[in-house]
C-alpha cells in the first residue's frame, strides 16, 4: 500500500541525522539546535474520518488497520514536499482508553476517541488483577499492530507508540482516588505505580518486539522505538512539584531506565514542572502543547531554555513572526517548533523561510 | 480563635480536628452560621485562592473539601434546625459526550465551599434530563463542564434547549472546561464563564446576589 519512507520525505537522511543530533546534544545539556514543523491540516483532519466507533474490534481488525493505512497514506503523500523535521509514522489510533485497558477493563468508543472507566476501587485492588499481559485489549492491541505493521513494513516507515507514564496509567486505573491517595495511602500508592511502570515495561517491550520483527531490518523502522519509550505525563498538571517529585519522578523514571531515553509529554498548564520533568535522567523531549487558557511556551522561551537545562522542548506557535521574534532565544536550548498553517503551499513556504532563517 | 483552627485544619485536609473544633465551637455557643461563615467557608475561600494562584493543587482541595464535608456533618442539622439556607443552588454536570469529571468536581466543591446549594447530575448528561432537572429544581445557577472540542458544542444546544423550553430567563448559565474560552461563552450565550474552578465559585455568588 505504502510507497517507500523516502517517497514520503525525500530527505529523510538529513531529517534523521537532525533530529540525532538534536536528542544527542539534549542527553549532553548542549543547546542550539531549532527545528521546524508545519502543520497543514492534511495532518489532522484524517482523524475526523476515522470513525472508531465504525469497528466491531472482534472481527473487523484488519479492515480497521487498513483503514487506518489508507488515511495515513493519503496524509503522508498530501505533505512529502514539506521540508521539515516531520517523519512519518505508523502507529495504531485507537482515542485514549487502549492506554490503560492494556492492564484491564474495556473500551468506550466515540467517533474520535475513546476512553476505558477507573478499576481499581481501593489503591491496592491492582493486586487481585488478573497477571499481565492476559488482558483482553492487551492482546488485541498486538494484533493491530500486527496488521498494520504487515501492511506498512516494506515502506519502513517508523513504527511508533506511546505510553501512559507510571502516574498516568495509575490515574486512569484508579480514577479520582488517586488524588487521594497522596496523603491517605502514600507507601500503597508507590506500590501502585511501580507497578504501572513494570506493566508499561513489559507491554512496550512485547510492542517493540513485534515492531523489531518487521522493520528489524529497515533502515529507520525503529527510530522511535528502539531504546526509547515515550511517554505522557498528562495528570502531573493536578499536583505540585514537591508531590512529583516523590510519587511520579522514580516511577517514569524507571520506566525510562529500562528503555534508555525518555520522550516525554505534557501540557503547558503544567510549565511549573518543567524543571521537574527535565530534571529526569536521560528525558531527550518534552512536547509541552499549549493549552487554552494557560500560559504559551513560545511567550515564555527564556525560563524555558533555564528550566528544560537542554531537554528539547517541542512546543507550537500561532505565526511566523513569532520564531522570528524568538529565534536567538530559541537558540539557546533545543526546541521543536510547530506552526499551523493554511495548506501545503504555505507550509513548503515557510519551511523554506525556517531554513532560511536557522542557516 | 476557635474559627480559625476549623479554617487552618480545613486547609491542611484535617478531616477529624475539623469536626473536633466544630463540636467545640457549637459548645461554646458560637451560632452555626458564624461556625460556616468565617471557619468553614473562610476555609474553602483560602483554599480556591490558592488553588486558583497554583500554591495547591488538586489533591491539596479534595482533602480540604472532605474535611469540610466532615465538619459539615456536625454543623447541617444544627444550619436546618435554625433556618439557616445555602445562599443559592446550582445543577451542574459535564454535556453529553464528556465523561471527564475533575474540572466539574472541583467546582462543585468550590460552589458549596461559597455555601451555594449543589445538585450534581453526574457525568454524560443528555439536554433531555438537564431540561427535566431545571424544572424540577429550579437552581439558580446551570453549571455545564466539557473538556473535550468535541463536546463543548454541547453546551450551546444546551442553551437553545433552555430557550426552547421558556427557561433561559430563569436560570444563569455557566460553561467551564479545558477548551472553553470567554469568547465562545459568549459566542454561544452563556452567563458566565471562569477560567478556574475558584473564580467559577466567586462568578456565581456574583450571578446569585447580584444577577450578573
Amino acid at each position: 500500500m505504502f510507497n517507500k519512507l523516502e517517497y514520503y520525505k525525500p530527505d529523510i537522511e538529513k531529517t534523521i541525522k537532525m533530529l540525532e543530533k538534536m536528542y544527542q546534544d539534549a542527553l549532553e545539556h548542549r543547546g542550539g539546535n531549532v527545528t521546524f514543523r508545519a502543520l497543514p491540516p492534511s495532518d489532522y483532519d484524517f482523524y475526523a474520518k476515522f470513525d472508531l466507533t465504525k469497528y466491531n474490534y472482534e472481527t473487523d481488525l484488519e479492515k480497521y488497520a487498513q483503514d487506518l493505512c489508507i488515511l495515513l497514506k493519503k496524509s503522508y503523500e498530501l505533505r512529502k514536499d514539506i521540508d521539515d523535521n516531520m517523519v512519518p509514522i505508523i502507529s495504531p489510533m485507537l482515542g485514549i482508553g487502549d492506554y490503560s485497558a492494556f492492564v484491564t477493563g474495556d473500551i468506550t468508543f466515540q467517533p474520535d476517541t475513546s476512553w476505558s472507566t477507573p478499576s481499581l476501587k481501593k489503591v491496592d485492588d491492582w493486586k487481585k488483577l488478573p497477571p499481565l499481559g492476559t488482558a483482553k485489549w492487551y492482546k488485541k492491541f498486538l494484533e493491530i499492530e500486527e496488521y498494520l505493521l504487515q501492511i506498512s513494513a516494506d515502506s519502513g516507515i517508523p513504527f511508533m507508540r506511546g505510553f501512559f507514564s507510571p502516574l498516568d496509567l495509575a490515574g486512569t486505573l484508579r480514577g479520582e482516588g488517586i488524588y487521594l491517595d497522596f496523603y491517605d495511602s502514600p507507601d500503597e500508592l508507590h506500590e501502585l505505580l511501580d507497578y504501572c511502570a513494570e506493566a508499561t515495561i513489559m507491554f512496550a517491550e512485547d510492542i517493540y518486539t513485534l515492531a523489531e520483527k518487521y522493520l528489524g531490518n529497515t533502515k529507520y523502522g525503529m527510530f522511535y522505538s528502539k531504546g526509547v519509550i515515550n511517554m505522557s505525563e498528562d495528570i502531573a498538571c493536578m499536583i505540585s512539584g514537591d508531590l512529583y517529585r516523590e510519587f511520579a519522578a522514580p516511577h517514569t523514571q524507571k520506566v525510562i531506565d529500562y528503555f534508555g531515553v525518555g520522550h516525554l509529554h505534557t501540557h503547558s498548564r503544567s510549565m511549573y514542572l518543567v524543571k521537574e520533568v527535565c530534571s529526569l535522567k536521560n528525558v531527550a523531549n518534552l512536547w509541552l502543547p499549549t493549552d487554552p487558557n494557560a500560559p504559551r511556551p513560545i511567550e515564555h522561551i527564556e525560563d524555558l531554555v533555564n528550566d528544560a537545562n537542554g531537554v528539547v522542548l517541542a512546543i507550537d506557535c500561532e505565526n511566523f513572526q513569532e520564531i522570528v521574534d524568538n529565534i536567538e532565544k530559541l537558540k539557546k536550548g533545543n526546541f521543536s517548533l510547530t506552526l499551523p498553517v493554511k495548506d501545503v503551499e504555505e507550509g513548503i513556504r515557510l519551511t523554506n523561510k525556517f531554513n532560511e532563517l536557522i542557516k | 480563635m476557635i474559627l480559625e483552627s476549623i479554617s487552618l485544619s480545613l486547609q491542611k485536609g484535617k478531616a477529624q480536628d475539623v469536626k473536633t473544633f466544630v463540636k467545640e465551637a457549637l459548645d461554646n455557643k458560637i451560632t452555626p452560621k458564624e461556625i460556616l461563615d468565617n471557619g468553614l467557608i473562610q476555609g474553602m475561600n483560602i483554599i480556591g485562592e490558592k488553588f486558583k494562584n497554583n500554591e495547591v493543587f488538586v489533591p491539596e482541595v479534595l482533602i480540604a473539601a472532605r474535611a469540610m464535608n466532615a465538619g459539615l456533618e456536625i454543623l447541617r442539622p444544627v444550619l436546618l434546625s435554625e433556618g439557616v439556607k445555602p445562599i443559592g443552588k446550582a445543577l451542574i454536570c459535564t454535556v453529553k459526550g464528556d465523561l471527564h469529571d475533575i474540572g466539574k468536581n472541583l467546582v462543585k466543591i468550590m460552589l458549596e465551599g461559597k455555601g451555594i446549594e449543589c445538585i450534581d447530575l453526574g457525568v454524560d448528561v443528555a439536554e433531555d434530563i438537564i431540561i427535566k432537572a431545571v424544572q424540577e429544581h429550579n437552581p439558580d445557577i446551570l453549571c455545564l463542564s466539557a473538556l473535550l472540542t468535541t463536546t463543548m458544542n454541547y453546551q450551546r444546544v444546551i442553551i437553545e434547549a433552555l430557550k426552547k423550553t421558556n427557561l433561559r430567563n430563569s436560570v444563569k448559565v455557566m460553561v467551564g472546561g479545558a477548551p472553553v474560552t470567554e469568547k465562545y461563552a459568549k459566542e454561544i450565550g452563556a452567563d458566565g464563564y471562569s477560567p478556574d474552578a475558584a473564580s467559577a465559585a466567586n462568578l456565581a455568588v456574583q450571578l446569585i446576589t447580584e444577577g450578573v
